[in-house]
């Protein structure tokens, strides 16, 4: 079964055909060439796949493509500022070796980007707990939220 | 991965005609954190899914004049984890959905898929157990009242009738001097319960008046400890009393060995974790709770 679906990706209004059996990641990969988001273990557990929709974070590999009618998801893609810029997390993460081999970072940004959201200023409790649903099988996770807390010191000096 | 087709019906009258239609090869899906998954690892194969999501009955947090709490079934478990009339009223059904898998799960799974799904280890099914919790299911004959203790029917099986939905889940109000606690035993943060506990207790003057524990994966369904339960009313909770809770627990429940824990094991931690439970609600009432416990 295919439907035309039209949705917001990263401020621009999209329209796609989408099979019924089809998950968001797909749609994002697949057919907009949106690759940043990643394919990890497909079920929920690692995070790779992680992506914004209306603000909140979900792992793109469970969520129906047709759920995604009217919505506004943002990806990884989505965080550039003008003029190519990085997003003050991302070159937080590059600053403090929060990257190793790097397949896990674009949901781990993602996940970190929705608990900023809503929570400016966390503590390393709060960080931990933000990105509990994403797997690093390289840096231990120390830089990690090292790169995460001095992103959100950054951004309070720019409020 | 297997092809399906994808329905988004926006009344529960067009969901029960979707279902009807494919005449018991379509499944209902809410988050889908759970299905989805089955159906790609081949263990569930629908031909459809019936989309829940676009149900406005299905949502909405009421509280009817005596005090009573309707909960829509598409309730989020991030809802139950931020919104203060879960974290303030229910602290015990609000501590299980912090429990439950990761941020992103919890942004889309539901607290009537939780129950739906009838994993024994399901976290919000101890503490709405110990609520007492009424589940409403919907049909396309009607609607009925369960009490949450008779829905679960084993894993994976529950007493809905093959179109029935829940709609809403009503926790009874409950009288002052109540303390809730949920407690959950995992090796990591976002891991499936090894064992997961809820502890209610209504207290008056020092003594327990009502008691009521629930407990998660160590049965083939989320089960009250009533023996336990009816060992504790009427009593003083004290350090006596504690120290046998333990064992009573231990008599109650049937674990098993799997991937995650062994039969022993889960037994022990059982124990432990309900006695923990009760400390904790104790503290809720009694936050000096030195003369209580003795």
């Amino acid at each position: 079964m295919k439907k035309r679906i039209q949705f917001t990706v990263n401020g621009h209004a999209v329209a796609v055909k989408a099979e019924s059996h089809q998950m968001l990641l797909e749609v994002l990969r697949d057919t907009l060439h949106l690759t940043g988001t990643k394919y990890g273990c497909g079920e929920g557990e690692c995070g790779a796949c992680t992506v914004l929709v209306d603000g909140a974070s979900v792992d793109s590999c469970l969520y129906p493509a047709f759920e995604i009618e009217g919505r506004k998801v943002t990806t990884i893609e989505g965080l550039m500022g003008a003029r190519n810029q990085l997003h003050t997390l991302q070159k937080s993460f590059v600053e403090n070796g929060g990257i190793q081999c790097g397949y896990c970072t674009p949901g781990m940004i993602m996940s970190a980007k929705a608990l900023l959201d809503e929570t400016p200023h966390p503590g390393a409790d709060e960080i931990r707990r933000g990105i509990s649903g994403n797997l690093c099988r390289c840096t231990g996770y120390v830089q990690i939220i090292e790169s995460i807390a001095k992103a959100a010191e950054k951004e309070q000096g720019n409020e | 991965m297997k092809k399906y087709n994808y329905h988004r019906p926006q009344t529960l009258k067009e969901a029960f005609r979707l279902m009807e239609k494919y005449n018991g090869l379509a499944r209902y899906i809410a988050g889908g954190t759970d299905i989805i998954v089955r159906i790609k690892k081949g263990v569930a194969s629908p031909e459809a899914l019936i989309s829940l999501r676009g149900l406005e009955e299905l949502r909405g947090i009421e509280v009817d004049g005596a005090g009573a709490l309707t909960v829509g079934s598409m309730t989020l478990i991030r809802e139950l984890e931020r919104e203060p009339v879960f974290t303030k009223n229910l602290p015990a059904l609000s501590q299980a959905a912090v429990a439950l898998a990761n941020p992103q799960v919890r942004n889309v799974a539901t607290v009537g898929g939780n129950l739906a799904n009838a994993a024994p280890s399901a976290d919000c099914a101890p503490p709405l157990l110990a609520l007492e919790a009424w589940l409403t299911l919907e049909g396309p004959g009607g609607k009925r009242d369960v009490p949450i203790s008779e829905f679960f029917q084993g894993p994976g099986r529950t007493c809905c009738a093959p179109l029935e939905i829940i709609t809403r889940i009503t926790i009874p109000s409950l009288p002052d001097k109540t303390g809730m606690a949920f407690l959950k035993s995992v090796r990591v943060n976002q891991d499936i319960a090894l064992t997961n506990a809820a502890a209610l207790l209504v207290m008056e003057d020092g003594m327990c008046r009502k008691c009521r524990l629930a407990v998660g994966a160590v049965a083939p369904v989320p089960l009250r400890l009533k023996a336990t339960e009816s060992a504790i009313e009427g009593q003083k909770i004290d350090k006596e009393l504690l120290g046998r809770v333990g064992a009573m627990v231990e008599s109650e429940i049937s674990p098993i060995t799997d991937v995650r824990a062994s039969e022993d094991y889960r037994r022990v931690v059982t124990g432990v974790i309900v006695g923990r439970a009760i400390k904790q609600a104790l503290r809720k009432v009694y936050p000096d709770g030195q003369e209580v416990l003795g």
